[in-house]
């Protein structure tokens, strides 16, 4: 007699744990999924407008958004500059006061990392959040 | 009871491979990294390298900025640096006294003069006297275009009979250079950078770093691939720096060298002529036989003294003598636009 009522209860319970397993994987394969997108999404979000940054020395001087076009006189506290001009989603140095003029001849950025360097003012232009670009290095 | 437990354990695992999965897939492969420097060579140094984290990378990018630096102080001919004893003072000292040097100057020069001989005097580490006054009136040019000049040729022709490198005397033994020549003077600007960068890129394999990318302003070193046998790719600037296309043509390479020579970057202008920095020793005059030349081959310096020295030379005489040499391929963009391959260049080019 004991036997039986033993077997009956647990039958019971089975037929209760098999309900609740599958609700409990359900549950944590939803939870499972949630987590995945949720940080996709935050990773999408986080990826923002190409934007030219302007640093002159270890100081940031400004940010400028691509898609703003804008020309702006970067004045140095000695008398020097560098013009940077935006437009067409890039960031170019038109003219500038250094005397080798290297960084007036950079051709106008626009990818991920790209700079613009004028050394003898010490002003440096970078794009951030740019579009990859499909060469790791370009030659002079 | 067994049932929820095996749901359980089953449900966590899921869960647990979901979240290493996302870990795994930004966090385990090696990561890229890129370190930027202005204090060398008068440029911009960029180090891309592969690394399983930042503290890593930083480690390794600084061990090789400073490695960068040091050169750049030993080859400096504008710039003293205290108790260093590099290229200005032998210049300084030329026609008066041997300078003790450090053997990474002796090394230099030696293969400055290796070079010269390979390039037939194309390629002349002890033509300062010629440079510095091409070097002065581009400045003069520079700051005040209106009454840009270029060089009188007798200067220049009386300068130019003191670039005898034979008179560049390095005495190994007791690690001294004398120029022997009072009015002579060395400039690297065509090798040394190139020199250095080969020899960083050297140490960067022995401290174990095997995925580097150098671009010392514009000189591009390869140190092994990128991860997963990727080769890396370099564009090859468009002498044209108006265009709207920044590289003419992409090269693929691991561990291998491009550097390019060409008269697009450091000029002056006369009466609405370019005049270019890099000074043919023959004429005395920028050459002009191409707007640029690059070079690709396995070791950095060689890289940059062949560039200058094809750079230097008549078409037909660069591509007959870039096909002599072994593992050195070259191509050249001409002021018309059009552009020529040495024979196995286009195995480098991504088509």
């Amino acid at each position: 007699m004991a036997l039986r009522i033993t077997w009956y209860n647990e039958g019971m319970m089975e037929r209760k744990t098999k309900k609740n397993d599958i609700l409990l994987i359900v549950g944590l394969l939803v939870m499972a999924l949630l987590f995945s997108m949720g940080l996709a999404l935050y990773r999408q979000i986080n990826t923002r407008q190409p934007v030219a940054v302007v640093r002159i020395g270890e100081a940031e001087y400004g940010r400028f958004p691509l898609d703003v076009e804008i020309t702006e006189t970067i004045e140095l506290s000695n008398g020097a500059y560098n013009i940077l001009k935006i437009e067409n989603g890039k960031a170019d140095i038109t003219e500038a006061s250094c005397p080798d003029g290297i960084c007036v001849r950079h051709w106008a950025i626009s990818k991920q990392n790209e700079t613009i360097v004028c050394l003898p003012n010490q002003v440096v232009v970078e794009i951030e959040n740019g579009e990859e670009s499909d060469v790791d290095s370009m030659t002079n | 009871m067994n049932r929820i437990k095996k749901a359980s354990v089953l449900a966590a695992a899921l869960l647990l491979l979901c979240g290493l999965a996302v870990y795994f897939q930004s966090s385990r492969q090696p990561m890229r990294y890129t370190a930027t420097f202005f204090d060398m060579f008068d440029t911009r140094t960029e180090i891309v390298g592969y690394a399983s984290n930042e503290e890593e990378f930083t480690r390794q990018a600084e061990l090789l900025a400073d490695k960068l630096l040091y050169y750049h102080r030993l080859y400096d001919i504008y710039n003293d640096y205290e108790g260093i004893s590099n290229l200005k003072t032998i210049n300084e000292k030329a026609g008066i006294e041997p300078v003790k040097v450090e053997r990474e100057i002796i090394e230099l020069l030696k293969f400055g003069k290796e070079m010269y001989e390979v390039t037939d005097g194309q390629m002349n580490i002890a033509m300062g006297s010629v440079l510095r006054i091409w070097h002065d009136y581009r400045e003069a040019g520079r700051n005040d275009p209106s009454t840009a000049l270029i060089p009188p040729m007798e200067s220049l022709e009386q300068a130019a009979g003191h670039t005898d490198i034979r008179q560049v005397i390095i005495d190994e033994e007791n690690e001294t250079v004398y120029l022997a020549d009072a009015e002579m003077s060395l400039d690297v600007g065509s090798i040394g950078k190139g020199y250095a960068v080969q020899q960083v890129a050297e140490y960067a394999r022995e401290i174990g770093m095997d995925s580097v990318l150098f671009s010392v302003g514009g000189n591009v070193c390869a140190v092994g691939s990128k991860p997963e046998k990727d080769l890396w790719r370099v564009g090859i600037q468009n002498p044209d720096t108006e265009s709207n296309e920044t590289y003419l043509r992409k090269v693929e390479i691991a561990d291998a060298c491009v550097v390019t020579s060409g008269n697009y970057q450091r000029y002056y202008t006369v009466n609405g002529v370019r005049y270019s920095h890099i000074i043919d020793p023959d004429t005395l005059m920028p050459a002009e036989y191409a707007a640029s030349v690059s070079v690709v081959t396995r070791d950095s310096g060689v890289a940059d003294a062949l560039s200058t020295a094809v750079y230097n030379m008549p078409y037909e005489q660069g591509r007959a003598w870039v096909a002599s040499m072994d593992g050195v391929e070259a191509m050249w963009i001409f002021g018309d636009g059009s552009i020529r391959y040495s024979d196995g260049f286009e195995d480098y080019m991504v088509q």
